[in-house]
């Protein structure tokens, strides 16, 4: 249970990235605002500010939220992960991340840790997902740029990376 | 300034320059910048379409919590030389003055220690209006009794203009600017077998990049100006904040870190000036970052009526053309001038004519201000040129396929009395297309559905109008390279292109050219990142900045080493003289001393003046896209649903093929939203779709069953290894196929955009009965 202070700030303690985490906070903070303002944590990216495009998407507890319009008390007790916190402690890339940057799978960007969260669940969830399954899931997210194929091929290829990884 | 040897970094399948930043989220926008004591401004807008400011209450507002400044229009002349801004027209007060135009128009403004505490005062300032009639569209501004939204007409200019080119201001009421083209006479429609006139309406999209519209702008001490912005054009905008505060433009600098998305939008001035009066008011930095429902407030695309009348023989030779088009412009003139420019120029595509009269007028309404617009007129003339050539062909029994062959203007053959000769071969394009689509074999259809096929070609004068370009390319001692120029990075790959350009001509991996940050004070001049100008007019620049190092290097290592500089060759910072390799850096420590050397290579260029060519240059290159549509439609719904969508660039030479596939691909699904469904929608002058939840964009689930794209690479292209533009020339042709594809299969012509359902039905109950 989150505490409650007098002065109606809120105490939420959670997982961030692997470590656990507490922050102070107010009962309309939200978790965008959390990260980027008080966190100093730009990756996650805010665009329509209502559940839409799928920008500011983090993980929490493996699925896709959208930052935007979560609060800071709903991550309590939670397992959070945002773009920072995929790739491994030694910098190296994550396979999703290896896949968008090997097909250029992104332009402007701006989409791009949204989208990359959304495939790291998705191919939690699905190991060997066919194209209908990654467009059903990628379809929750607003690419502007892209047009989605590359997207698409780059989940494929993450997929492969991944059941190539495991099998090795 | 040919390349014989096999290219090395040009065209090979490497990472982009930016990925690592982007796929680890460290990229920085300027929606990521903060700096300490930093205010946030937010705006009041206005909630009527048109209505005389009355006055402006800010007294609550102005001792609110956190409150340090409260803008007005009146207010303005305190802290501004000159407080409008636009292209052609300067007619867009950075606060509305004595008048609102439009619902969302930009009334007053807060500056305050937090965006909460901003819109909290918005919420305190009282405004008295008196509201003057609505003009919500192109027939309500024209219509007789309509007030003039500019009862006195804001200066303009009209820039130069070539052979039978020419343009208006002011021509009449509630237009702003007026262009006309014309070549050849009007009297061979008289000889022609059928003269077709038809009329056809376009619907506006907003661009909906991703980043918001955001700057951090901070009035410095001694009236200096320091603004970091999500901006195309990074130059003219410094010229605008100049002329709007009176500074010298060596006193402002301009700083353009990733952009997110503009899609032409982030042209011009939109945050700054305002951020800037706050901060010149409070003596603080300020960030002024409008929400998305902001940004649909702030730029559009232009709707348009387009009337064409064609003459054409019975065998389908095609003859004159005459068309007038009217853009909606919206409440300013922002870019329409040079919108309507492309447009009425464009109307008559890829094909041969003896005679063309095109006359393209913007009229003033009272919605959201249209401006520059991912294909930049091109859209709007495609639209109806495309489904017209269709219409003609079907009306005088000819395959469509093979009226387009019969008049495409050929390879190397001008465009345009006074043009440059089409770079492309289209015939070429238009087979590849066709064949990936199956075109002509029709496949069955389900119950109830029929299918169809259709073609298109979207055709554009591309690199723009007096666009000069300057690059510098320096490299230290031990060889790294620092490229300097002015292209904005926002997603088109330009880093990447105009590096792998530099690193193939200096035989350097890509990895050792950094793209330096862009700062107008110390960037080269560019005059913008708009036109798919990038490779084909900054590239050259990059390209002889380059070669210029190369040659300077190869020059002082030729006189080291006694010999002559043909027999060398630079490879990795490393002389290669037969079978020696001499690193540089030793030779350089010998020639230039201990403390090293820095090699400077400075690029330019800039498409020549010519009045003969229609718009004082030729154009650079041509950027063309085809587009071939199967579909099927449901004849008791009107749906549609396509199959297959194959789209096809040419690429001259591709720097970065998945650069340029993703350019094409993304430019397509555009183009295959507003087919479908993706438009503004006005109840009067009231956007009522104008949020993320409403307004619908393609998603990854509106992919057609099959969606191609096919990269050509003709090699007839200006640019460096041959290249040409890219990114706009895909988005054209897919409205009219769609629409041509639903006319062979259900014989029902829709001339409005979207192809809704209902439109499509509607369409086949009215021929059916």
């Amino acid at each position: 249970m989150s505490l409650v202070s007098q002065d109606g700030n809120l105490k939420v303690s959670f997982t961030l990235n692997g470590r656990a985490t507490t922050v102070q906070t107010t009962s309309t903070r939200v978790v965008s605002d959390l990260l980027r303002d008080d966190m100093n944590m730009k990756g996650t990216r805010v665009s329509c500010g209502r559940t839409v495009c799928g920008a500011c998407s983090v993980l929490v507890d493996g699925f896709p939220r959208a930052a935007c319009s979560t609060f800071t008390f709903e991550l309590e007790g939670r397992d959070v992960q945002t773009i920072e916190g995929v790739e491994g402690s030694d910098g190296s890339l994550d396979p999703v991340q290896t896949a968008f940057a090997r097909k250029s799978a992104f332009q402007c960007g701006f989409c791009t840790s949204g989208m990359i969260l959304l495939a790291k669940s998705l191919l939690a969830a699905h190991p060997d997902p066919d194209r209908e399954t990654i467009i059903a899931w990628i379809s929750s997210n607003i690419c502007r740029c892209t047009g989605y194929e590359l997207i698409i091929e780059a989940v494929q290829d993450a997929a492969k990376a991944i059941k190539a990884e495991a099998g090795a | 300034m040919s390349e014989q040897k096999p290219l090395r970094v040009v065209g090979q399948p490497i990472e982009r320059a930016d990925a690592h930043a982007k796929v680890t989220g460290r990229a920085r926008y300027t929606v990521d910048l903060a700096k300490p004591g930093m205010l946030h401004a937010k705006v009041l807008r206005s909630p009527h379409a048109h209505a005389r400011v009355v006055s402006i209450d800010t007294t609550r507002a102005d001792t609110m919590p956190g409150v340090r400044a409260v803008a007005t229009g009146p207010k303005l002349a305190e802290w501004v030389a000159m407080p409008v801004y636009g292209y052609f027209i300067k007619d867009q007060p950075i606060l509305a003055m004595d008048r609102v135009r439009y619902e969302g128009d930009m009334v007053a403004a807060v500056a305050a220690d937090t965006e909460a505490q901003a819109n909290d005062a918005l919420a305190a300032i009282r405004v008295v209006y008196e509201e003057l009639p609505a003009l919500p569209g192109i027939d309500a501004a024209l219509d007789e009794e309509a007030p003039e939204l500019f009862p006195e007409p804001p200066r303009g200019v009209v820039p130069p203009y070539g052979e039978g080119a020419s343009a208006k201001l002011w021509p009449r009421k509630n237009v702003c600017y007026a262009f006309r083209y014309t070549t050849g006479e009007a009297d061979v429609f008289d000889g022609c077998d059928h003269v077709f006139e038809d009329e056809f309406r376009f619907s506006r999209m907003h661009h909906m990049h991703l980043e918001p519209f955001v700057c951090l702008a901070e009035w410095l001490e001694g009236d200096e100006i320091e603004v970091a912005t999500s901006c195309q054009n990074p130059f003219p905008l410094r010229k605008e904040i100049a002329r709007i505060f009176r500074v010298p433009e060596n006193r402002i600098s301009v700083k353009v870190p990733f952009v997110g998305g503009g899609f032409g939008a982030k042209n011009n001035c939109k945050t700054e000036p305002l951020a800037l009066v706050l901060s010149k008011m409070t003596g603080r930095p300020v960030r002024f970052c409008m929400t998305m429902e902001e940004a649909f407030l702030t730029n559009t695309q232009h709707a348009a009526v387009l009337k064409l009348k064609t003459g054409v023989m019975a065998d389908g030779t095609l003859v004159a053309r005459q068309s007038h088009i009217l853009l909606d412009s919206g409440a300013y003139s922002d870019a329409s001038p040079l919108v309507a420019e492309k447009a009425g120029y464009r109307i008559t595509g890829p094909y041969r004519y003896k005679h063309v009269d095109s006359v393209c007028e913007c009229v003033l309404t009272t919605t959201t201000p249209s401006g520059p617009y991912r294909g930049f007129g091109g859209t709007q003339a495609t639209w109806a040129s495309e489904s017209q050539i269709d219409m003609i062909a079907r009306r005088l029994g000819i395959d469509p396929m093979e009226m387009r062959l019969k008049n495409l203007v050929a390879l190397h053959e001008p465009w345009m009395p006074g043009e440059s000769g089409v770079d492309s071969d289209m015939a070429e394009g238009l087979a590849l297309v066709a064949e990936a689509i199956g075109y002509g074999a029709h496949k069955k259809a389900e119950p109830g559905w029929t299918r169809g096929h259709g073609l298109a070609i979207g055709f554009k004068d591309g690199g723009g109008v007096n666009k000069p370009a300057q690059a510098r390319v320096k490299v230290s001692t031990g060889g790294d390279i620092h490229l300097m120029c002015g292209t904005v990075e926002i997603g088109q790959g330009a880093r990447t292109a105009l590096s792998q350009v530099v690193a193939e001509i200096l035989g350097a991996p890509l990895k050792r050219v950094e793209y330096l940050p862009l700062d107008t004070r110390y960037t080269p001049f560019d005059q913008g990142t708009n036109a798919s100008s990038a490779i084909t007019v900054m590239g050259q620049a990059v390209q002889r900045a380059a070669v210029s190092v190369r040659d300077q290097v190869l020059q002082m290592a030729a006189e080291h080493l006694g010999t002559d500089v043909a027999a060398l060759e630079l490879e990795d910072w490393t002389i290669r003289h037969g079978n020696e390799a001499h690193p540089l850096a030793p030779i350089i420590m010998h020639v230039y001393g201990g403390t090293g050397f820095e090699f400077t290579g400075d690029g330019f260029h800039k498409q020549a003046n010519d009045h003969h060519a229609p718009l004082e240059t030729k154009s650079v290159f041509w950027e063309i896209g085809w587009a071939g549509v199967d579909l099927s439609v449901d004849r008791e719904t009107g749906q549609v649903k396509i199959h297959a969508l194959a789209v096809s660039g040419d690429a001259g030479r591709a720097i970065h093929r998945l650069i340029c596939r993703g350019q094409d691909e993304g430019a397509a699904l555009m183009g295959l939203g507003q087919a479908m469904f993706e438009q503004m929608i006005y109840d009067g002058s009231r956007l009522i779709n104008g949020e993320a939840l409403m307004y619908r964009v393609p998603l990854a689930e509106d992919l057609p069953e099959q969606f191609t794209s096919i990269l050509q690479e003709q090699e007839h292209g200006p640019g460096p290894f041959g290249a040409k533009g890219m990114g706009e020339g895909t988005m054209l042709p897919v409205p009219p196929a769609i629409a041509n594809a639903i006319q062979d299969a259900v014989g029902v012509r829709i001339t409005d955009l979207p192809l809704t359902p209902e439109r499509v039905l509607a369409a086949i109950i009215a021929a059916e009965s």
